[in-house]
């Protein structure tokens, strides 16, 4: 079996991967980036859509463009890339990790002293979102509808029917249409979409495609092809409402319902998940728990642009060349807390050593009008500042600059604003 | 008063006058009036089977109240078969007419077997919990009873010759009241007597052997000869080692019809053609009274039951690993209601249930929010961790259940060369093995009336599976890897599928072409994204192996195609 030292392996070729590997490499770090497809670039290959890379590169490019920025530094770069590269296991050793990786010249292990967990996310399925009936073709999710249309030319149905109005559902309607399928619509079981605003723009208004809010896919039936769905008005609670079926017929329901990081390394590592993100715990430089272990992009939790995700590579991969090259003190960490409406913040400490400006990703757990996030550090308020609203679709980045030493937990609140507040400030 | 007039004064308390039973001729008593409620159906025919008064019950009563969906039939019309004369025709490719199949290739007997469906185990066998049955709810003189403690016995030799994982994990009965207990600690003695191993656990014993128990559950039967197999692989490799052995099989194949002559069958009507064969062996499940009728040979009756399982994310067995390391089967304390278990399958899920729920739908294989929901709430009373989060899939089966509630495996009685193996529901796979040695024999007497028959010294009881990568050792594999590259390149990355065992799948001697097919041979897109990474990958495997564009593969065949053709300007991959 084959043996190879790195200082940094990185798991997982998507933007995450490519901005965390160039980064360790840049920072002076032996890199070696493991892919399990035949080609770097991650989800974004199937992206063909535009609005990628607003904030990073200030205009809008496509998924595969976005990708290409970074593929041509990659290949400039020395980072040795291994595609067709399945890691299948992490072990911890006494001066770093193994990564089991299985390839077609056959099985290896990588022997590195930090390694970047940059894995991603998948999607949630029918019946994880309690849709029943039985098991015809022609439903999937939006990102094998994705696949399928925009890699493999293929239409997933003539007449679709779309659950979830998540970013990839609202892409795919549009796509669909611009293919000659007709969208019956978008379905959605909480009062308000979850998608961008943006997107619920350019994809569905703009094409003259129906948003039902309030509304879900209870039962699908056929049994070869998919034939019909049954759709029900939901309640508060997302439940449906009996007596209010109705069936629509279709040839296709495709499921934007949510994302779940994938981090099976992690957890075989014994690391365990937040929650709120989904994603391993870790500190303002992507470091999870585990010293050497670092985190970043859609595993770490779902964001909404790419830019952050390439920008949390980019911190992650720093991190970790600088651990194998013995850079990165350990210090004592203090946990950040969040309080009020949000959903989570991240990262969920931060080690004591703070020397420069820290990026924070927070998230509303609902939507709120104006609202003042705080954050104190003990009896310190180190930040007030009011938001006109805020909606759990868009990830909130907030840079900080933070004191040398960390006294105490750092606490993040957000409070609804109190009628009169607006005139004082 | 004579007991069809008892039976006639109760069906008209039940059903009012709506419904009238007669005696038949050969023992039978047949229901006969029609009710718009399908439950009183089904009661109807228990009560004509109460205390075993009849040879069998036929209930025709005919139900008003939905229409019943006609059996599905392929779509496929050609001559494939067309004059095939085989000694033996098997109707039915679940576990029991391919099990059959095999063991009748240790005879030299030409045998054909026939399947409506496009894959071998499409309906009950794939669709059940797995479990390979100690027996413990079964009466003494039942059918079932004696077959099912013949296939546990034959279980790990069987799989070990067919290449089949078998888990020989136990059961555990657990009980929750106090009460009960002084009966409990009699209770081994009784199932030794009745022939299955058993032992008490007390209260630490229990939570000691399963610590991911309820702590609600004080005591507990042990059986230890209760196990878990993957019933979809077991009957895909009994059908590949008939095929291996020289069976033949005929898949999109129905029967439609059966030409008598006297006592004897002559031909039989498919959609590919019509078969002359010596002797019929119908194992063809839920329909196995419709073929019964067509033979002019039914003493029975099939009331369909559905039952739903879910199945778990590997994860929660992980953190069930000290629950399922040791045992693996579970079952609440009411094993007489059909109330199912937390079993952890072959593969390592976890699996819950199953429900039963009486159906006039033979082939509904749907599942529903409400049944899901109920099985989940109540076996998380038996491990708080079972948690519906975790659920990745349901799937339903339709039980093959006779109102006498026992097998029905008899050569025929008006016609002379039929061998019925029917009403074959739980443990039909435990019992599968055992059904299918003695139906050979029946049919191979039938054949040895018309010419002599011989053993087949060709015979190859072993079957070389499709190489399981995830579980061989490093060295092992990787030295596979070396000879094929293929299965170093991950398909299915939730169940580290490679691409050399898709295309192993698609090269068995059971014909493989659908992405379904592929998942029930190898476990690609089993996992956690239920085929959302490798669903087009694999697609693509099939149409490129097996020259096709990919917009003619198909999930489980005609009808199911995977999309809906190419985009305005693809197609160009």
């Amino acid at each position: 079996m084959k043996q190879y030292y790195t200082d940094v392996a990185v798991v997982g070729g998507g933007p995450a991967g490519l901005a965390a590997a160039l980064t360790a490499n840049r920072e002076g770090a032996q890199v070696m980036l493991l892919e399990r497809e035949g080609r770097l670039g991650g989800i974004l290959k199937q992206c063909i859509h535009d609005g990628f890379g607003l904030v990073r590169f200030g205009e809008k490019l496509t998924g595969p463009e976005y990708a290409g920025r970074f593929l041509d530094q990659i290949a400039e770069s020395g980072i040795e890339v291994m595609t067709l590269a399945f890691v299948s296991g992490i072990d911890r050793t006494g001066s770093g990790y193994q990564l089991r990786v299985i390839c077609r010249e056959g099985l290896c292990v990588i022997h590195a002293r930090a390694v970047v967990l940059s894995t991603g996310c998948r999607e949630r399925t029918a019946k994880q979102v309690s849709i029943h009936g039985d098991r015809p073709s022609g439903v999937l999710t939006a990102g094998a509808a994705q696949h399928y249309v925009n890699l493999l030319g293929q239409l997933p149905g003539r007449r679709c029917v779309i659950l979830g109005s998540g970013d990839i559902g609202l892409i795919m309607a549009r796509r669909l249409t611009l293919e000659g399928a007709e969208v019956l619509g978008v379905y959605e079981a909480k009062p308000e979409p979850s998608g961008l605003a943006r997107n619920i723009a350019q994809c569905l208004t703009d094409f003259d495609i129906p948003l039902y809010t309030s509304r879900t896919v209870t039962r699908v039936f056929g049994s070869e092809r998919l034939e019909a769905v049954e759709v029900c008005e939901t309640d508060s609670q997302m439940r449906p409402v009996p007596g209010t079926a109705q069936r629509i017929p279709c040839d296709a329901l495709i499921l934007s319902v949510g994302l779940i990081p994938e981090n099976e390394l992690a957890l075989g590592l014994g690391l365990s998940l937040d929650p709120r993100t989904k994603g391993p715990q870790c500190d303002q430089r992507m470091q999870t728990e585990l010293p050497g272990l670092f985190c970043c992009g859609n595993a770490l939790h779902v964001s909404d642009l790419v830019d952050y995700v390439s920008e949390s590579g980019e911190t992650a991969g720093r991190g970790a060349a600088d651990f194998a090259r013995g850079r990165l003190p350990q210090a004592k960490t203090v946990p950040v807390q969040a309080e009020g409406p949000l959903a989570y913040v991240l990262p969920q400490r931060l080690s004591a050593d703070n020397q420069e400006k820290t990026v924070f990703y927070f998230r509303a757990g609902k939507s709120c009008g104006p609202a003042v996030l705080r954050v104190r550090c003990g009896e310190t308020e180190l930040l007030r500042r009011r938001y006109r609203a805020l909606r759990p679709p868009e990830m909130e980045r907030l840079v900080l600059e933070l004191p040398a030493e960390l006294p105490a937990a750092l606490q993040f609140s957000l409070e609804p604003e109190e009628p009169g507040e607006e005139g004082k400030q | 008063m004579t007991r069809l007039d008892k039976l006639n004064r109760a069906l008209e308390e039940l059903c009012g006058g709506s419904v009238r039973a007669q005696a038949e001729e050969d023992g039978c008593v047949r229901l006969t009036g029609s009710l718009d409620n399908w439950e009183k159906i089904v009661q109807a025919g228990y009560l004509a089977a109460r205390g075993k008064k009849w040879r069998g019950v036929l209930n025709d009563i005919r139900f008003t109240g939905q229409e019943i969906p006609p059996m599905r039939t392929p779509a496929l019309q050609d001559n494939a078969i067309d004059g095939a004369q085989p000694d033996v025709l098997v109707i039915g490719a679940g576990i029991v007419g391919c099990a059959i199949a095999r063991e009748l290739r240790r005879y030299d007997l030409d045998v054909l077997l026939v399947e409506k469906e496009h894959d071998v185990a499409m309906q009950t066998s794939s669709r059940n919990d797995g479990m390979v049955h100690p027996g413990i709810d079964l009466k003494r003189g039942q059918l079932k009873q004696r077959y099912n403690a013949r296939g546990n016995a034959m279980y790990d030799a069987l799989c070990r010759e067919l290449g089949v994982k078998f888990k020989r994990c136990g059961q555990y009965l657990c009980f929750e009241e106090r009460a009960m207990r002084p009966a409990v600690l009699l209770m081994p003695l009784y199932f030794r007597l009745k022939g299955i191993p058993c032992r008490y656990l007390g209260e630490q014993a229990l939570h000691q052997a399963v610590p991911g128990l309820s702590s609600s559950l004080r005591f507990a039967l042990f059986f230890p000869t209760a196990g878990t197999v993957c019933p979809y692989g077991l009957t895909i490799a009994y059908a590949e080692n008939a095929v291996q052995n020289g069976a033949r099989l005929s898949l999109d194949t129905a029967v439609l019809d059966m030409q008598r002559e006297g006592r004897f069958i002559r031909a039989v009507q498919t959609n590919r053609g019509t078969v002359y064969p010596k002797v019929v062996v119908n194992a063809a499940g839920v329909f196995s009274d419709r073929i019964a009728e067509m033979a002019g040979d039914r003493f029975f009756t099939i009331h369909p039951r559905r039952g739903t399982n879910s199945i778990l994310d590997k994860r929660a067995s992980e953190s069930l690993h000290d629950i399922v390391s040791t045992m693996g089967a579970l079952k609440t304390r009411s094993a007489h209601t059909k109330g199912g278990g937390i079993v952890l399958t072959a593969d390592g899920n976890l699996l819950v249930g199953p429900d039963a729920v009486e159906t006039w739908m033979r082939e509904d294989f749907s599942t529903d929010a409400a049944g899901v929901r109920a099985v989940f709430d109540r076996h998380s009373e038996t491990s708080p961790q079972v948690k519906q989060q975790d659920l990745i899939a349901s799937f339903s089966g339709v039980r093959a259940a006779t109102y006498e509630e026992d097998f029905y495996i008899a050569r025929g009685i008006h016609t002379h060369n039929i061998v019925h193996a029917a009403g074959i529901q739980s443990p039909g796979l435990t019992a599968a093995p055992a059904i299918a040695v003695d139906v050979a024999s029946m049919a191979a007497q039938l054949v040895a009336e018309t010419r002599a028959v011989g053993q087949n010294p060709n015979f190859d009881p072993v079957r070389i599976p499709i190489p399981l990568l995830r579980e061989m050792s490093p060295q092992q594999r990787d030295q596979l890897i070396a000879q094929n590259p293929d299965y170093g390149e991950i398909i299915c990355r939730c169940e580290e599928v490679s691409r050399g065992e898709v295309l192993d799948a698609l090269r068995r001697p059971v014909p493989c072409d659908t992405v379904d097919g592929v998942k029930r041979r190898v476990r690609a897109g089993m996992g956690r994204c239920q085929g959302g990474f490798c669903g087009p990958l694999v697609a693509g495997i099939i149409a490129q192996e097996l020259g096709i564009p990919l917009e003619q593969v198909t999930k489980k065949g005609r009808g199911s195609e995977l999309t809906a053709g190419r985009t305005k300007g693809g197609g160009s991959l």
